[in-house]
């Protein structure tokens, strides 16, 4: 009962504003697409329809009728048309679960867009190749491993893994490696054992590098 | 190899400066293989404490002209990189700004106005 009403309320006032705001020089669309263009149109006409309905019930006033008073009218008017059509509950689609837990749904994750570098210079490579290898080393073992191995003896950084050297040898010396060994000696320093390829000749090598 | 200085290479480009850089850390190189093998002599053991302080020399040069160049850039902005920043100390930097402490209500603020602090003087 009461749902009755309160649609025929909507209904009456709905009425009465469309009909007041869709007067005007024989327009049939009453679409919220273009209010602007029509209360231009038609505002002349509504005022003086305004003013005359008021004029009719209240003989004292005319009542200024300001256009955003108008849209807002408009609007509600029209929300309440909504309503009436789709009805005052609003159904929403709600998902059904199968599985008994809820696990977190995949979300938004945005890229980070800093507003300023954290440092302004970005840190230095302190382990470039000039670090990396020390210096040759000139023993007899290692003059050896030269002449039979094809090897050449490296004292390294302690922090430089066996890729990096080869890296390393490559750009200091021009030569490609075969494969490097490293040992970690009792005083500390890395030694590495670099073979060369079989198209270096490590003995070439050692005599251009100025270990003899 | 001259000593290289600080006021010579100022004026240097960056790209200068990293050439002459690799140049010596190439020279320390060799002159470290020479240490190992026995070759050089006092003069060049000496030498390598030279190109050990001129390589520090260039670094520096090239450090501080970037450093110079990004403040500049920086100047005015509201975000700086936070280095580039005012160091002073943790509890200096999250101090209210004077402006800050300036603020004061609406209300306090007629207040004071309409009742400032009154001086009197007694007539002798």
């Amino acid at each position: 009962m009461r749902v009755c009403f309160f649609h025929l309320l909507y209904q009456i006032r709905l009425d009465i504003y469309l009909h007041l705001f869709s007067m005007g020089p024989k327009k049939e669309t009453k679409d919220a697409a273009a209010p602007a263009k029509k209360k231009e149109t038609t505002t002349a006409a509504a005022t003086a329809s305004a003013k005359k309905t008021t004029k009719t019930t209240t003989t004292t006033t005319t009542k200024v009728v300001t256009k955003e008073r108008k849209e807002k009218v408009k609007s509600t008017a029209l929300k309440a048309k909504q309503r009436v059509v789709r009805g005052n509950r609003l159904t929403r689609n709600r998902k059904v679960h199968l599985k008994p837990t809820f696990r977190r749904p995949f979300t938004l994750r945005l890229q980070r867009q800093p507003k300023y570098p954290r440092r302004s210079v970005p840190k230095r490579n302190r382990l470039d190749h000039f670090a990396i290898i020390k210096y040759p080393l000139t023993t007899e073992s290692a003059m050896k491993k030269i002449e039979d191995n094809n090897t050449l003896v490296f004292i390294v950084n302690i922090r430089a893994n066996k890729p990096m050297i080869q890296q390393a040898v490559k750009k200091m010396y021009d030569v490609e490696a075969e494969k490097v060994n490293t040992l970690i000696r009792p005083d500390g320093e890395k030694k590495a054992y670099v073979r060369l390829k079989a198209d270096h000749d490590a003995l070439d090598v050692a005599n251009r590098i100025g270990i003899i | 190899m001259t000593r290289v200085k600080c006021s010579k290479l100022r004026g240097k480009k960056p790209d200068e400066l990293q050439k002459q850089l690799t140049e010596l850390r190439q020279e320390l190189n060799t002159l470290r293989v020479g240490k190992v093998t026995g070759s050089g002599g006092a003069q060049k053991l000496g030498k390598i404490r030279d190109v050990r302080k001129s390589i520090a020399r260039v670094l520096i040069v090239t450090h501080q002209t970037t450093k110079e160049n990004l403040r500049s850039l920086y100047h005015g902005k509201k975000y700086k990189p936070k280095d580039l920043r005012q160091r002073k100390t943790r509890a200096i930097r999250r101090l209210q700004t004077p402006k800050e402490k300036s603020i004061r209500l609406k209300k306090v603020q007629r207040r004071q106005w309409a009742f400032p602090q009154r001086t009197y003087a007694v007539k002798a």
